[in-house]
């Protein structure tokens, strides 16, 4: 049982879906119970993870490994080290939630449940593969069902056709979530593509017999290679961690999509993307990353900057999360451009802060439409009054968006930030610096706009305030973002232990 | 005797058609339904038995003054087609019985005697041999192809047959692609001074030859729907009956592809400088004509029929590598299309029962009305379109990676990207079917058709989860033909 503890953890929702599969559909509860049950065994199993991962030894613990096609070096290896096992804890806390914020889902439940739990197999495959063949292939899984997903359970309403291929967007999908469900799948598609090519450059240049992460890291690629190479996986994988400016599938996909695949999309999806970049751009590519970083690290910053200006200019409630967590992914990118133990500390830190924080937001608004049926911030206004709770939390998430001490977003805004200013990168501090500046102005502006002030208009006099699976999902994610804010260190050690063996190992090899 | 043992599949399947023949004759014309659904299930037992034998029977060693050879490659691409073979016969027997009650025997013994031409292919070592069995598996086709001639169904808006045109046209590129093959394949025997494959690769290059070549090249590339000579494709795939669609869309690409490795990788495989580059650009071609194409398409059967051109472009890419890697790649690709189109085509048939023809519409509701068949759809769809964990998946990815080990970067990297486009069209496909509903009841379907459906899923999950064995069957034949191992392996 222990020693198949990551297998069990990436095969529990998926066996869950497969349960499902044969359920009949009107066995509602049952439908739903399995799927927290599949979502509660991954998270108690992350948890017993992080909590007994060896921080003293270091490195890959827990090791696994099934032949998948061993003719050409392709292994199911999964492995635990001081990146996965945060990011494990992030995704089973996120997917239970979002099974406890779906509780109220009224059509097709049934196929519902089975593809949230496909992608989260895939998303907790991701963190713990050790294999850049399978990490690939649980990445497709991850970005895949979320087509569906949008396109059958999102919100209806408008979404308008922009920029130079709007035509074609016109004439096959009218503007409405499938617009945003197939623009947000083509997209990442379109960096997988990208992706695929890096892939078999490096599987191919490092002698064509294995896929293992730990091996393709000791070779030294040529650096024409590795400069070539390199933004393929950066605009790749930042395709889906929102790097501007291919971050537009992100706010209409998150702002079509049905509560639980936002706190998913938002929350887990989006670190995937800056996951792959560091994990494979960055370890593998040391020399690539290195000529590539200015770009990188000035790319992240204006996403932050711009990120928030976009923010402060949306009416849709859903779209200023959106565009903010576009802004706060800039923070994790930024984080990864330093190429410093701090600077990557608080970029897989940021990770995990901004996921259970986003996912915090994505539930609220959740709640909030639907209770009062519109997104529309100018429709809002002393909410607080009947919805205590929901307003509370709110406040919550919106504080630690902002970085205030005592919360998680404190902690990795602030590492990140001094990361950048000891590299002497003023350049990127100060744009992302003043970009926290702004994240102050909006989301205090919208908490005040949606619960405080006079009390609500007639028509939402009736609404009412969080019910029991609701609370559910608040407090866990409450509670994490202060708990990681007055105990950062519940996760610091474990992540630095391996950002500094990476470092470690990425200076070794630029010696050689 | 020994020469009995390695031709024990092709008199095998021959038996199998004179049994179908006798049994058709003599049963009574009054009784002819109830015996002719009996007659369709003889049949896939008939080739699921030669299929499982494949797997116990030494056909090793050559046979025919060395003109059929049984080694591991001929095995491995029997199996793919009589795979699809018998698949192909167990979709379409409620069909056969249903259109036409009292002539099943006669669509029966074209469908064997195609497959015997299809399992001496791969075998054939001379090319006299290689142009008959191909002959033997072309023409039953035309004749299958015009079999719904009188069929209201497959009538257009127009009053003209459509199944009648689809005959035709497949026909009439049939025998000039006969033509043009044997005409190129007069100018490489004059170059070889011999007929026998062996010879061929010997030969010294020749203008004359290489000419016959390019002609042989155009003349396999219209079997298999390669572009620029893939016109009849999506007519005949509108036209005819949608069972034998299926059929018709795999196997005599099996067939096309095996007569492509055996002549142009193992015969003339020391002048690969020659037919490389019209290859290379064939299958980029194929790739892109085949996506952009299938984009606009509202007839389902007409997508897929531009998606399959763009699959064999996949598929050439790996051809083009000209290697044992390739060709093992390409087999795998072939193993892959074969479950994942067959069982396509079988959805659109059982989506088409309901009763609104063949237009998205067709699929509306789909979630609703037959769930299992949406499912089925989903993984077929993903996995021509190649996300994991679908055979399809593993079988994009060995191709390209077996095209850029041998330096075929453009082509890879356009490939790629015309995959991602191809994307799009499958997930219109998918829109249809899981995110429109109508009000249409559930329809019954037939059990047999289910079963194939069924087994085409299967196959395209179960070899998705774990592809290793294929890997390593596709290896070991593609080793087989070239004489030599293969591995990704470089330094």
């Amino acid at each position: 049982m222990n020693a198949h503890l990551l297998s069990i953890i990436v095969m529990a929702p998926a066996l869950a879906a497969l349960v499902i599969l044969f359920m009949p559909s009107a066995a509602r509860v049952g439908i739903r119970l399995s799927a927290l049950l599949g979502a509660a065994v991954s998270l108690a199993g992350s948890l017993a993870a992080l909590v007994g991962y060896d921080r003293a030894s270091g490195g890959l613990q827990r090791v696994e490994d099934y032949p998948l096609v061993p003719a050409f070096g392709v292994h199911l290896r999964f492995a635990l080290d001081g990146w996965g096992g945060p990011l494990l804890v992030l995704t089973g806390i996120i997917i239970f939630a979002g099974v406890l914020a779906s509780w109220t889902l009224d059509r097709r439940e049934k196929e519902y449940f089975v593809l949230l739990l496909v992608l989260v197999s895939g998303v907790f495959g991701v963190f713990v593969t050790q294999d850049l063949l399978v990490f690939f292939l649980f990445y497709e899984i991850a970005v895949l069902p979320m087509y569906l997903l949008i396109g059958i359970w999102g919100a209806s309403h408008e979404v308008r056709a922009s920029g130079p291929f709007a035509f074609v967007w016109k004439r096959f999908a009218v503007g409405d979530k499938q617009y945003a469900a197939m623009k947000l799948t083509l997209m990442l598609l379109v960096g997988s593509a990208a992706i695929l090519v890096a892939i078999f450059a490096l599987y191919l240049d490092a002698g064509g017999r294995s896929f293992d992460l730990g091996y393709l890291a000791t070779v030294h690629y040529r650096r024409s290679l590795q400069v070539v190479a390199f933004p393929l996986i950066w605009l790749g994988f930042g395709t889906l961690a929102g790097v501007f400016p291919f971050h537009t599938w992100s706010p209409d996909g998150h702002a079509s999509a049905p509560t639980a695949v936002s706190m998913l999309h938002a929350g887990v999806l989006m670190k995937l993307g800056a996951f792959g970049v560091m994990r494979v751009g960055m370890v593998l590519l040391p020399e690539g990353a290195r000529a590539w970083v200015p770009l990188v690290g000035a790319v992240a910053a204006l996403n932050v900057l711009y990120g928030a200006f976009c923010a402060m200019s949306q009416t849709d409630l859903k779209y200023i999360v959106a565009y903010s967590s576009v802004s706060h992914m800039g923070v994790v990118m930024l984080g990864a451009a330093t190429l410093t133990p701090a600077g990557w500390d608080g970029a897989v830190f940021q990770m995990v802060a901004h996921g259970i924080m986003t996912g915090l937001f994505f539930a609220l608004v959740g709640l909030v439409y639907e209770r009062a049926h519109t997104r529309a911030v100018a429709k809002m206004g002393g909410f607080g009054a009947v919805m205590p709770g929901i307003a509370a939390f709110f406040t919550l998430a919106c504080l630690s968006s902002l970085g205030l001490p005592g919360t998680a977003g404190f902690v990795s805004e602030f590492l990140v930030f001094l990361a950048a200013w000891q590299t002497g990168h003023y350049a990127w501090a100060i744009p992302a610096i003043l970009g926290a500046f702004v994240t102050a102005i909006y989301v205090l502006k919208a908490t005040r706009a949606i619960f405080w002030g006079p009390g609500p208009a007639e028509s939402f006099h009736d609404l009412r305030d969080a019910q029991r699976t609701d609370w559910g999902a608040l407090v866990l994610l409450g509670a994490g973002l202060v708990l990681l804010g007055v105990w950062p260190r519940l996760l610091l050690d474990t992540i630095d232990v391996r950002s500094v063996a990476h470092l470690a190992g990425l200076a070794a090899v630029a010696v050689r | 005797m020994n020469d009995l043992r390695t031709l024990w599949l092709p008199l095998f399947v021959m038996g199998l058609a004179v049994v179908v023949v006798v049994v058709d004759s003599m049963a009574p014309p009054s009784e002819g339904p109830r015996v002719g659904r009996g007659l369709g299930w003889l049949v896939v037992v008939g080739l699921a038995t030669a299929f499982a034998a494949t797997f116990f029977v030494d056909a090793s060693g050559r046979a025919a003054y060395g003109a059929y050879d049984g080694g591991a490659w001929s095995v491995f691409v029997q199996r793919l087609v009589l795979g699809a073979g018998a698949l192909g016969a167990l979709g379409a027997i409620d069909d056969v019985h249903a259109r036409t009650p009292d002539r099943q025997g006669e669509y029966w013994l074209l469908m064997l005697s195609s497959l015997l031409g299809m399992v001496i292919v791969p075998a054939a070592r001379d090319l006299v041999l290689i142009v008959v069995a191909f002959e033997l598996m072309g023409i039953p086709l035309y004749v299958l192809a015009a079999y719904a001639k009188n069929d209201d169904a497959a009538r257009g808006r127009s009053s003209k047959s459509l199944a009648a045109e689809a005959a035709m046209k497949l026909y009439v590129v049939g025998a000039a692609s006969t033509a043009v093959t044997l005409f190129g394949l007069a100018l490489v025997t004059g170059m070889a001074g011999t007929s026998h494959l062996d010879g061929l690769a010997l030969a010294p290059s020749t203008p004359l030859g290489t000419l016959g070549m390019l002609f042989v090249l155009g003349g396999i590339g219209y079997k298999i729907g390669m572009v620029p000579f893939h016109m009849w494709v999506p007519d005949t795939y509108q036209g005819a009956r949608t069972p034998f669609v299926a059929f018709l869309s795999v196997a005599p690409k099996a067939s096309g592809i095996s007569v492509m490795a055996v002549l142009f990788l193992s015969g003339f495989g020391a002048h690969r400088d020659a037919w490389v580059v019209p290859l290379g650009v064939a299958a980029l071609l194929s790739m892109g004509v085949g996506n952009l194409l299938a984009l606009p398409q509202t007839d389902l059967r007409r997508l897929l029929g531009y998606s399959g051109i763009a699959q064999m472009g996949y598929l050439l890419l790996a051809m083009a590598a000209g290697d044992a890697l390739g060709l093992g790649m390409a087999l795998f690709f072939l193993a892959a299309y074969i479950v994942t189109n067959l069982g396509a085509f079988l959805v659109v048939h059982a989506a088409s029962q309901d009763g609104r023809g063949f237009g998205f519409d067709a699929l509306h509701g789909m979630f609703r009305r037959a769930p299992g068949l949406a499912v089925a759809l989903l993984g077929f769809l993903l996995s021509l379109a190649g996300i994991p964990f679908a055979v399809g998946f593993w079988a994009k990815l060995f191709v390209f990676l077996a095209a850029w080990r041998v330096g075929l970067y453009g082509l890879v990297v356009a490939g790629i990207v015309l995959a991602v486009l191809g994307l799009f069209y499958y997930l219109r496909v998918l829109h249809a079917a899981y995110m429109v509903d109508d009000d249409r009841p559930r329809a019954r379907r037939a059990p047999a058709l289910g079963l194939a459906i069924g087994l085409c899923f299967a196959a395209v999950l179960g070899l998705g989860l774990w592809p290793a064995p294929l890997v390593d069957a596709a290896t070991r034949a593609g080793a087989d033909l070239l004489g030599h191992t293969a591995q990704f392996a470089t330094r």
